[in-house]
């Protein structure tokens, strides 16, 4: 059995964590899947896709993390016009710290249920915010 | 800070007058933004909210006769400042060409009630001292609405940098001394020939709504500390200078940001966001 849906987000802050576990076990039962994987995506590269522990002091930690790995004021090559775009490519601090968290997740799927630890949680991260932003939910199994 | 104003945005996008997919890749060619989507108002609200602004003047340009095209009327330009009064500024544009072009500004003043004219002489096709023009500055004056042009470099399709000097608008501020208009973009790359103008006539102001090479703060420093002196804008120009992004093309709030960020005193930055945007609009 093959389940794929498409969950579109309007984030309101340049850098955000959102919380999007509870939208992923709901796409699980909706799919009727009760034994397989589940596929978590972000259509984005400078948005991405997280596993952590969903904790203030977490969030703050790795925040402040990327935001030391990745400065915002730094001699970055992609900051210029893209002829392509017809814009400023102003956004070289989403696609590093997209890098890093990645862009998907994976995760088992036994007797309808996801299985995760019970620390993990999914995080939808926003890195050049405001956007509209898509991630797909993607179950297979039988 | 008081109230921020960005007193150049394009609203072709707004989701609210770009409800087709046709209408968005027609608008998408016409600007040179090829992969501009449509943007919701509450997605707008977002962005104004993260750089700390308040209000967004919204330009529309009138192509009729070049292009046969108007992207985006006064109409719509109504139609958003309706759905959001508290936030958007209207303003008009004509095509100086069309045969009807004074009434169409009269209808945009008067009915529309719109709060200044957009044009853009390199992409509309004129001189700024052309007679044609001069029966519409007149209309300007008579209902005390500013002016902005384009000026400098334009990365829209056919739009070449005649017409966009900055030098070439010196004659119509020598003339109408009480006609404030707005050099856009500060005339980049004659910055230094927008600064000079700005140094002998009041009744000129220029916006920040230029970024056409590395970062916002890079760039700003170069133009405002490198190409023109450090101090330049700060001492002598800061009551004719205004906050402008030029959004979606350049970045809203890395602009705010790095204006912040040029050792402007606070008063100055306070002209610049938002007091000269109100004494420009009248």
């Amino acid at each position: 059995m093959f389940f794929h849906k498409s969950n579109t987000v309007l984030t309101s802050q340049y850098n955000q964590f959102i919380l999007i576990t509870g939208e992923v076990a709901a796409a699980i039962k909706e799919s009727g899947v009760r034994n397989g994987i589940v596929a978590v995506t972000s259509n984005h590269t400078t948005a991405g896709i997280m596993v952590n522990e969903a904790l203030e002091c977490l969030e703050s930690d790795i925040d402040d993390a990327l935001q030391r790995l990745i400065p915002e004021n730094h001699p970055y090559a992609h900051s210029r016009i893209l002829r392509s775009y017809g814009s400023t490519a102003g956004n070289p601090t989403g696609h590093l710290k997209a890098m890093l968290t990645g862009y998907h997740c994976l995760f088992p799927v036994v007797e309808g249920e996801i299985l995760k630890g019970s620390a993990q949680e999914i995080y939808f991260m926003e890195f050049d915010g405001p956007s509209q932003r898509t991630y797909t939910i993607t179950v297979q199994g039988e | 800070m008081g109230e921020v104003i960005d007193i150049h945005t394009h609203p072709a996008f707004m989701e609210p007058i770009c409800g087709s997919e046709e209408l968005l890749e027609q608008r998408r060619q016409a600007l040179g933004l090829y992969k501009t989507d449509t943007a919701c108002l509450e997605h707008i609200h977002n962005q104004m909210r993260c750089a700390g602004i308040d209000r967004l003047a919204l330009l529309p340009l009138d192509l009729s006769t070049q292009e046969n095209l108007l992207l985006v009327s006064n109409e719509e330009i109504r139609q958003l400042v309706d759905l959001d009064p508290q936030r958007f500024i209207g303003f008009a544009s004509v095509d100086p060409y069309r045969p009807d072009a004074l009434d169409a500004l009269e209808h945009a003043f008067g009915d529309l009630g719109l709060a200044g004219l957009k044009l853009h002489p390199s992409r509309q096709n004129f001189s700024p001292t052309s007679d044609l023009l001069t029966p519409i500055y007149e209309l300007c004056l008579r209902y005390n609405k500013p002016v902005i042009f384009h000026a400098g470099l334009s990365l829209e399709p056919n739009a070449s940098m005649r017409y966009a000097n900055p030098l070439e608008f010196e004659p119509v501020a020598a003339r109408y001394p009480k006609l404030r208009f707005c050099l856009a973009h500060f005339g980049f790359p004659w910055v230094r020939e927008t600064a000079a103008l700005l140094l002998k006539y009041p009744n000129i102001y220029a916006d920040t709504a230029l970024l056409y090479f590395d970062s916002a703060r890079e760039f700003y420093e170069e133009v405002f500390t490198g190409m023109l002196g450090r101090y330049w804008i700060d001492r002598s120009l800061r009551h004719q200078v205004m906050f402008g992004s030029n959004n979606p093309r350049f970045e809203q709030l890395r602009m705010a940001e790095a204006l912040r960020t040029l050792g402007w005193r606070s008063g100055t930055l306070d002209l610049v966001f938002g007091q000269n945007a109100l004494e420009f609009l009248g």
